[in-house]
């Protein structure tokens, strides 16, 4: 699995307490194959300069490279209510409309500074109000934040070197009711087949199958496969980090 | 099959050659039934090839059909097709982005052949995706020999899991 990390330059806006925030964005194939269908594995870590945490997250725009074909993946074949998804959690969701999973790191105002996992952050496909695909997230938060949220992204056409882009609002986290919002210090999830299972009706019997997951592009450009990451915090304030998944040689796929 | 194909009406030349008693009246009678009937044929051209007549075609279409191949952004699909016409029917579906779709689709009535083209918006949900745009037929062999057409309505599904389309194609050509 192809791994890369980078850090980029920070765009606060000029204020008087204006912070520095500063993201870095991982991406990778897995398998990273041109052509292949594949599971997306992306993350982002978000911090300031000054060594706060950063304000909290109100939005991300994920942008990912062109080529990359939804032609004839089965992901999302089935479709998750968002109240059934915020009411039961992933109970209530069909089997079929997972499209991933991961984790978050937030930090409350009243923390330590070291930070909260959130260990479930669920993916499912949504519905289409707009026509566009939709993806849904749910974190589950326990302890010390007990919250649980359900949020949409949408995934819409891009240009330049990326083909599609997740446009995301993260909901505000409430450290406790009425209290302030958690920061958002990192995200990782999968978008793909990798440990789902999905389910189907043969000749009356229920079969379960790995859907097949988007594809690698078929060729990879020059740099590698680009991806960038826009975030916007409460303040006002925004930043962005870029990612390249290298083009391994043929030899290695 | 349920072909609807407006030629120009022959009925009017009877209209007009019985009018030898009642002129008066049935003159603008005459006259509204060649409106009406030009408005019908709306732009057919008289064709001199014996055996082909010109016209316009109210084509009603619906065609299902299953994945053959796929390649790149491009799913090939084969099926048939009923209504105005039918026959066999070949659609190459390409899907340029996550909500747009062009399509070549090859529809063989019987000796015959009508070449279009569309694009449409493409909607992925759940299991299904639908898309709705618009046709243009380019041309036709055979008995749809110089067919063309623009504007037709060209919808459909993909069922995701396996890749079979339905597509629905309607609207007027000319022949």
């Amino acid at each position: 699995m192809a791994l890369a990390v980078a850090l980029v330059a920070v765009l606060a806006p000029a204020s008087a307490l204006a912070v520095s925030e500063q993201a870095t964005l991982n991406a990778s194939f897995s398998p990273d194959r041109l052509g292949a269908p594949t599971t997306i594995t992306f993350g982002f870590h978000l911090a300031t300069t000054e060594g706060t945490a950063p304000p909290p997250l109100t939005g991300m725009d994920l942008e990912m490279p062109a080529g990359m074909n939804y032609t004839t993946t089965t992901l999302g074949l089935s479709i998750c209510q968002p109240a059934l998804l915020a009411a039961k959690g992933l109970a209530g969701c069909p089997p079929n409309s997972r499209l991933g999973y991961g984790s978050a790191d937030v930090e409350v105002p009243f923390g330590t500074g070291a930070g909260h996992e959130i260990p479930e952050v669920q993916a499912v496909s949504g519905p289409s109000p707009k026509g566009n695909l939709t993806v849904l997230f749910y974190a589950n938060g326990l302890y010390p934040v007990y919250a649980q949220l359900a949020f949409s992204g949408e995934v819409l056409p891009d240009t330049g070197p990326f083909g599609s882009q997740l446009a995301t609002i993260v909901p505000l986290i409430a450290s406790v009711p009425g209290g302030p919002d958690v920061s958002v210090l990192s995200v990782t999830s999968t978008i793909g087949p990798s440990h789902l299972t999905y389910y189907k009706h043969v000749h009356g019997r229920l079969v379960s199958f790995h859907p097949r997951g988007v594809a690698v592009p078929e060729h990879c450009p020059h740099g590698g496969f680009p991806f960038s990451a826009n975030f916007t915090f409460l303040d006002g304030s925004h930043t962005s980090a870029q990612t390249t998944v290298p083009c391994v040689p043929a030899r290695h796929r | 099959m349920e072909e609807v194909i407006d030629h120009k009406a022959s009925g009017l030349h009877g209209a007009f050659g019985h009018a030898r008693l009642g002129v008066r009246v049935l003159a603008p009678v005459a006259i509204l039934l060649a409106l009406l009937a030009a408005g019908f044929v709306g732009a057919a051209s008289s064709r001199a090839d014996a055996g082909h007549s010109a016209g316009t075609l109210s084509l009603n279409e619906t065609g299902r059909l299953h994945l053959t191949s796929h390649h790149g952004f491009t799913l090939n699909e084969q099926g048939t097709t009923s209504g105005t016409v039918s026959g066999t029917i070949y659609i190459h579906l390409n899907i340029t982005s996550t909500n747009r779709v062009t399509a070549e689709v090859n529809i063989y009535p019987s000796g015959s052949s009508i070449t279009g083209s569309a694009t449409a918006s493409y909607h992925p949900s759940g299991g299904i995706a639908s898309f709705s745009g618009t046709m243009t037929v380019e041309r036709g062999t055979g008995r749809y020999r110089g067919a063309h057409g623009t504007g037709l309505s060209f919808t459909g599904t993909v069922q995701r899991v396996n890749d079979a389309v339905t597509v629905r194609v309607s609207g007027r050509m000319s022949t």
